[in-house]
């Protein structure tokens, strides 16, 4: 008997069903180069299990978005009349953006560079970011044959996959924000669901799990009615799944302090950062799309170890350090009590550093967590549309993760 | 501008709106942000969209979660079960010792926003920043009528008669700032 819907096992969502016309797009080459492309960057370097890929988490990402669109849609869970109106009234219309959705989920992360996030910001010529190049993939020539047979529009896939922050010159209606939000939301998107999960797994570190099949159960659309009457329509969830929310925000933060902000991690970032300034032409990635789609970390890692062993390279010591483990050291890491006397101490302290052992060796790192609003709707058991900090005793107190670090060369100490 | 001389600017603008009785929930910083941006020439460099409801800054919620890191700004309820309120926090004195020059540079701009707008309800704050988002950015004829259907086509929600009301308000208002002269230099 022919099968038009296929499963492919995942560690952390058991299967991850796709149709025939989709498997195309998996078997597509953008989709297939995330296999080479590390979720984490040089993270195995800490944590040895880190080396899972873009591929499975982009497959995870599709399998959340359809199975959140499922919910949200179904009729029994539509709780306030102001939505039905946000919704597509017929079936044809429904099922058009659940398959955009699924593949707008698939190819959110296409345009990521080699080793992911520790690359992109310096490393793509001005104006540039790895969503730009994402939207290239998704209008070339390869995709679009693809796109027809789907019949799903192009330029929705795009909106969707890079969100209203990155697709520029264009207006939202509410659904699409909607549909953009399940992907990339901040409190309730299916993008972080999959690798906090999945992240968490591979690592080994516990703190990431959470219980995601309750989540996107009680997951719903919901004015803002507690923004003081505003009736802008959000992701939200009803009253029994605020727990699971609460246990996905802290698994955030602890993911972060303990694995994405991991100071090893970081200054393992930036020695790769330096040595690709030496060893890319220009000093940039190239946003070509065919150029792009044949660089992947296999190719980085040949060139790192090719010029760990030649002293002649400009990128030399960035190269061996990596391979040798001889990264910096941590010498100072954020302090509140500092923070509360000079809000920039770390500042005074990194120039003061500079002054004393020079400014080659010494290395001044700070980030910041993005968004982190956790201000999603909740239905309560009254009906009542309420702000979920006002009703949560966890949520006002989940701290917001930041680092402040300065590392120091080893030779120094 | 430096990222904590702009911190220092948004503290001042949230300060300001709570003295002039508004809730300082995140939308209302938003849109006011919004106004002062877009009204005063971009001094703050913060990029705006036309985001469901009215003009949004991705940019300003990252920011606005940095001074929160910071403890400059924090989240409190003060009404129960509606958003939260951005309000001083126990280093927003800091900040104030570290840029007076900044603060008092920008007080025109802070004390004319919450002058006009501190006092207005999220639906109007919307129905406004929108108003002059279509004026300033919409290909539009300029006429009151083109902007008003503009502003119903692009948030149905907005009857036309609401969208023109608060085009005739924005108009007045915009005329109201050219009375102010801020340089960035």
């Amino acid at each position: 008997m022919l099968k038009y819907i296929h499963e492919l096992r995942d560690p952390i969502h058991n299967f991850i069903h796709y149709s025939t016309k989709e498997r195309k797009a998996i078997d597509s080459r953008p989709i297939q180069r995330l296999r080479y492309i590390h979720q984490l960057a040089l993270t195995y370097l800490v944590y040895p299990g880190a080396t899972h890929k873009r591929f499975e988490h982009s497959l995870g990402v599709m399998e959340l978005a359809s199975r959140v669109y499922d919910v949200v849609t179904d009729p029994n869970n539509i709780l306030d009349d102001s939505i039905r109106n946000i919704i597509p009234k017929s079936d044809s219309d429904q099922q058009y953006w659940r398959r955009t959705l699924r593949m707008a989920a698939l190819f959110h992360d296409a345009g990521h560079l080699p080793f992911s996030h520790a690359a992109e910001k310096e490393l793509l010529p001005y104006g540039w970011n790895h969503e730009m190049i994402t939207a290239e993939i998704i209008r070339s020539d390869e995709m679009i044959k693809i796109w027809n047979d789907l019949e799903i529009q192009t330029e929705d896939i795009i909106k969707l996959a890079v969100g209203p922050r990155y697709y520029k010159n264009y207006n939202f209606t509410d659904w699409e924000a909607i549909l953009s939000e399940i992907i990339v939301s901040d409190a309730l998107g299916v993008d972080r669901m999959d690798y906090l999960l999945r992240d968490s797994y591979h690592t080994g570190v516990a703190y990431g799990k959470f219980d995601h099949y309750r989540l996107i159960e009680t997951m719903r659309i919901l004015p803002k009615y507690y923004n003081y009457g505003s009736k802008e329509p959000a992701l939200g969830i009803e009253n029994g799944g605020l727990h699971a929310v609460e246990a996905m925000l802290l698994a955030r933060y602890f993911m972060y302090t303990q694995l994405y902000f991991h100071p090893v991690r970081r200054i393992y970032d930036i020695h790769l950062r330096d040595f690709l300034k030496t060893w890319l032409q220009d000093g940039v990635f190239t946003t070509k799309v065919e150029s792009h789609l044949q660089m992947t970390d296999n190719d980085v890692s040949v060139g790192l170890f090719e010029v760990a062993h030649d002293k002649s390279h400009p990128g030399h010591e960035y190269a061996e350090r990596i391979v040798t483990r001889n990264h910096f050291r941590l010498l100072y890491d954020r302090k509140q009590e500092d923070i509360s006397k000079n809000l920039e101490a770390q500042k005074a302290i990194y120039n003061d550093l500079k002054k004393q052992f020079g400014e080659n060796n010494v290395i001044y790192d700070t980030e910041k967590q993005r968004g982190g609003d956790s201000t999603f709707p909740v239905y309560l058991n009254n009906r009542r549309i309420v702000s979920a900090l006002s009703i949560s005793d966890v949520l006002p107190k989940i701290p917001i993760a930041a680092i402040d670090s300065i590392y120091i060369n080893p030779n120094c100490l | 501008m430096k990222r904590l001389q702009v911190d220092a600017v948004l503290l001042s603008l949230i300060e300001h709106m709570e003295i002039k009785g508004s809730r300082c929930g995140e939308v209302h910083i938003q849109k006011a942000c919004y106004l002062l941006e877009e009204l005063f020439g971009d001094p703050l460099g913060l990029e705006f969209i036309l985001y469901k409801h009215g003009p949004y800054s991705f940019d300003l919620n990252d920011e606005l979660t940095a001074m929160r890191a910071d403890n400059i700004i924090e989240l409190r309820t003060k009404f129960q079960f509606y958003a939260p309120s951005l309000l001083p926090a126990e280093n927003s004195q800091l900040i104030k010792n570290m840029y007076p020059k900044t603060i008092k540079k920008f007080e025109p701009l802070v004390k004319f926003i919450s002058e006009n707008f501190a006092s207005y309800g999220v639906p109007t704050l919307e129905k406004i920043s929108t108003a002059l988002y279509v004026t300033r950015k919409e290909d539009t004829d300029g006429s009151v009528e083109d902007r008003s259907r503009r502003i119903h086509k692009l948030e149905p929600h907005v009857t036309v008669e609401e969208a023109c009301e608060a085009i005739k308000n924005i108009d007045l208002i915009i005329e109201d700032a050219k009375r102010i002269s801020f340089s960035t230099t």
